[in-house]
């Protein structure tokens, strides 16, 4: 078995500031990614042998593709690409932790490193409502991983709906790789999110580039004719085969080939959960994010986490976690001293504080709570196993009658939610935000879904092909 | 703020399981006034962990431990056909469907050795009055087409087969309640003292505070915490945990009707009615640790990966296909074992009126020993059916309790 000191699971912003610094104390560090190449979700690249001209080139990547570009070069990274981390264990024998990873080609991996590393990164919060499952219905992230990786539009008239300005961002994507841009539909109107930004604008301003670009590309979406509209929250997306069009609260139906949902992000949580982490839920957007001290350690010994595995703040954030991380593991590992240790985090530390005006900004103007379209009775809460709305209250109302203290286990056992292939990611916090209501208690105090092994379904021919 | 004392239940029952709730059910329905606890919610603990199997063969573990082992094993197969029986009319018993599928078990064998042990079991298994038999590999072949063509032979017995362990104890824990009795979740036994006058007197620890009850009897019925529990009274139920840890795979077109086991190896393997494979079959987990080195039976046993490779191994080799499937999760879950491998079920001698009831293999047998462990609760006669499993073969161990 392969053994690392530090083995850091996700290859983005907040793993490669990671891997960058522990590489730079001498400790011998494997970066891990599902991708076949370093940047994750925010940067991810094209595959080798490809080439895309003005690739990521705006202002917003700027420090992101410089750190991208300094670590993919170094010669001692161990970069473990095109692998998912199914399980972590701590070591029965020794300190440390036993990840086993699902090998290229078939088979698993098993590697042993000394301290580990989580910046799992985010993921689009999917969001059940009416006709959500029709063929064209996509989340926002997945349009911008098309895009980003291939240069390929899943369709040509594109809605884009739901509460985050990262709409702006990829509306302008869109248009720049050929596509067309229907409407970008925020559920809010325009005065909240302005009533939103005002009260956090003054610290916001701190850091003007995240302004400054939405400005821009605000601009730019006027020059190419995008509608941008506001308090048109979408109720459902209609259509017989596919979407045909989206359902806007006051009866307008726009027209679509894609309508693509953007209601913000949940942090990757499996991974923390799995190895017993102490987490919390994430307000007000949901999902669970890992709890640290000012160091980044989580509450297990060894294990660290960083980026918005630790609560969703954007790349520059993760970027200043991943090396404050880095900078701790290889303290902690006697590769640095305390005081070298804390000198060379005071700047990432300075760098985070000062972001913390725009993401409370961002968080405010984007929260999805109050505009979070309704599912309807027979609205699947978990497609992978067919489960309806109705299906889950009833679950709900069974629980509720035997008690108060029951989580979201209790509803997957009883109903099957979550059960399927997906792990739970897609519906957990759905099923647990209609706990919450029915229990009348904050959705924090609900448990949640009870991590199991593998985080991601596996193959058992590719499971029992391992050879140890 | 402490509550005062309670009198008004008849019998506290201590974890709401599938022996703890079917026994709220039974004795409810006998006109005992009934309050169930339950620390966590229902069902979270072994009953709804195991994977669903209702095995009436002997089972591998009893044949693996030598021949005293598996004729003291065979002794149980009385039980096995009354429960046979239980879980067939339990559909209607409790008046909804509970996925109960009894097409039959197949006990398989890869070797001769394997075939040897299987008509060695089956022999016992007859003369007891249970109707297995074996099958050659063409036979198997025959009624199993999914099965491997290298296995040598199976021994089958009709009525095996598997249930869903997700429903079963909210159908008994419902009708339980249906019938008057109080079922308190969120709720744990903190304090346990006997009286005088041989009455129990038991501070609970609920979401709105400490009570106190009083009852003339208790059962407890939370699994491997029985010895825990049994603690606060200073006896000894030498039960031990044991964690397992069982997977589940993706859906599939039905294939495999029967419940599978194998002769000389760990599996179970059957297909639920919602098309999933799951996979078992009595491979350990590890047990968690504390800081302090010390197993914390708290927290989840963790997924030993060799462990799982090796019964995912054995699930392929009787089963080709089940390569093919993708693996969803692996969860762990806690069973526990008595020094005699047999369960431990009714009232402890040096402490009358305390009964207990755990000790493994309670899902296939849960709804009859918890039948029959009501009938003596309530009317204290001694079914003949429980006696192999009486606490009294311990009670050497509580030789030194001090009680009133």
């Amino acid at each position: 078995m392969t053994g690392y000191d530090i083995a850091i699971v996700g290859g983005g912003p907040a793993g490669l500031a990671a891997a960058e610094r522990t590489i730079a104390a001498g400790l011998n560090t494997c970066v891990i990614d599902e991708q076949q190449r370093p940047g994750g979700q925010i940067l991810r690249q094209p595959p080798t042998g490809f080439s895309v001209p003005g690739w990521l080139s705006g202002a917003p990547y700027r420090t992101g593709r410089a750190l991208l570009r300094r670590v993919e070069a170094d010669p001692r990274l161990h970069w473990l690409g095109c692998r998912s981390v199914l399980g972590i264990t701590p070591c029965a024998q020794a300190d440390g932790f036993g990840l086993t990873l699902s090998g290229t080609g078939g088979g698993l991996e098993h590697i042993a490193a000394a301290r580990v590393i989580i910046a799992g990164g985010c993921y689009d919060m999917p969001v059940a409502l009416p006709g959500w499952t029709l063929p064209g219905v996509m989340s926002a992230g997945s349009v911008q991983t098309l895009i980003k990786a291939q240069q390929v539009l899943p369709g040509q008239r594109i809605v884009l709906f739901g509460t985050h300005p990262l709409m702006i961002v990829l509306a302008q994507q869109i248009v720049a790789a050929g596509g067309q841009v229907e409407a970008v539909c925020f559920a809010q109107p325009f005065a909240a999110m302005a009533k939103a930004a005002l009260a956090h604008l003054p610290r916001a301003v701190r850091t003007p580039g995240p302004l400054a670009a939405a400005a821009a590309g605000m601009a730019a979406l006027r020059r190419h004719g995008v509608p941008v509209r506001y308090a048109s929250p979408v109720i459902a997306c209609e259509g017989a085969d596919a979407v045909t069009h989206v359902r806007l609260a006051d009866g307008t139906a726009l027209p679509c080939e894609v309508a693509a949902m953007c209601y913000g992000f949940l942090p990757q949580a499996d991974l923390p959960r799995q190895v017993g982490a102490t987490m919390r839920w994430s307000d007000p957007a949901g999902g669970w994010e890992a709890v640290h001290d000012d160091a980044m350690r989580a509450s297990v010994p060894g294990l660290y986490v960083a980026g918005e595995t630790t609560g969703v703040a954007g790349s520059d954030a993760a970027m200043a976690q991943g090396a404050i991380a880095g900078l701790a593991a290889a303290q902690d590992a006697g590769a640095l001293t305390p005081s070298q240790a804390h000198a060379a985090m005071r700047a990432p530390r300075r760098a985070r504080a000062a972001m913390q005006g725009f993401i409370d900004l961002l968080r405010a103007v984007a929260n999805p709570r109050p505009w979070l379209p309704k599912a309807a009775a027979d609205t699947l809460l978990c497609r992978c196993e067919d489960i309806a709305a109705a299906d889950v209250d009833r679950a709900i109302a069974d629980a509720a009658a035997l008690g108060d203290s029951f989580g979201a286990s209790a509803i997957k056992l009883r109903c099957r939610v979550g059960m399927g292939l997906c792990q739970g990611r897609t519906c957990e916090h759905a099923v647990i935000r209609r706990i919450a209501a029915r229990r009348g208690c904050p959705e924090a105090v609900v448990a949640g879904f009870r991590p199991r092994f593998p985080a991601r379904a596996v193959s058992i021919a590719d499971l029992l092909d391992h050879a140890e | 703020m402490m509550h005062g004392e309670t009198s008004q239940f008849d019998i506290l029952i201590v974890g709401g399981g599938l022996v703890g709730s079917a026994a709220a059910w039974h004795l409810a329905r006998l006109g005992l006034k009934v309050l169930l606890i339950e620390r966590g919610h229902l069902n979270a603990g072994a009953s709804g962990q195991n994977a669903g199997s209702l095995h009436f063969q002997i089972e591998r573990r009893f044949l693996e431990q030598g021949e005293q082992a598996a004729a003291d094993g065979a002794r149980i197969v009385s039980l096995n056909r009354l429960a046979i029986a239980d879980w067939r009319g339990l559909e209607d018993l409790l008046a909804r469907p509970l996925d109960i599928a009894m097409h039959g078990g197949l006990m398989v064998a890869e070797t001769e050795a394997d075939m040897a042990l299987l008509a060695f079991k089956v022999e016992r298994e007859n003369a007891l009055g249970l109707p297995s038999q074996m099958l050659d590999g063409a036979a198997l072949r025959e009624r199993a087409p999914c099965l491997s063509p290298a296995l040598a032979g199976a021994a089958w017995l009709a009525g095996e087969g598997h249930a869903n362990p997700r429903i079963l104890v909210d159908a008994f824990a419902t009708g339980a309640q249906g019938r008057g009795a109080v079922i308190r979740v969120g709720t744990a036994l903190k304090a346990l003292t006997m009286a005088r006058d041989g009455t129990y007197q038991a501070v609970l620890d609920g979401p709105d505070g400490e009570t106190r009850v009083r009852v003339p009897r208790i059962l407890l019925a939370a699994g491997h915490w029985v010895p825990r529990l049994a603690g606060l009274l200073g006896l000894n139920v030498p039960l031990y945990p044991a964690p397992l840890m069982m997977s589940v795979t993706d859906r599939a077109a039905p294939t495999l009707p029967f419940l599978i086991q194998h002769g000389g190896k760990r599996l179970s393997m059957k297909q639920t009615e919602d098309g999933n494979f799951l996979i078992g079959g009595g491979w350990p987990s590890r047990l968690a640790r504390r800081a302090d080195g010390s197993p914390d039976l708290d927290s989840p046993p963790l997924v030993e990966p060799a462990n799982l490779r090796a019964n995912l191994e054995v699930a392929r080799r009787v089963m080709p296909a089940i390569a093919g499937q993708a693996l969803l999760r692996t969860w762990t879950g806690m069973t526990c074992i008595s020094a005699d491998q047999l369960p431990i079920v009714g009232e402890v001698p040096a402490a009358p009126g305390l009964f207990v009831a755990a000790g493994g293999s309670l899902f296939t047998l849960g709804p009859t020993l918890a039948r029959l462990l009501a009938q003596t609760i309530a009317d204290g006669a001694a079914p003949e059916e429980l006696a192999m499993f009486t606490p009294r073969r311990f009670a050497h161990l509580d030789a030194f309790a001090v009680l009133p």
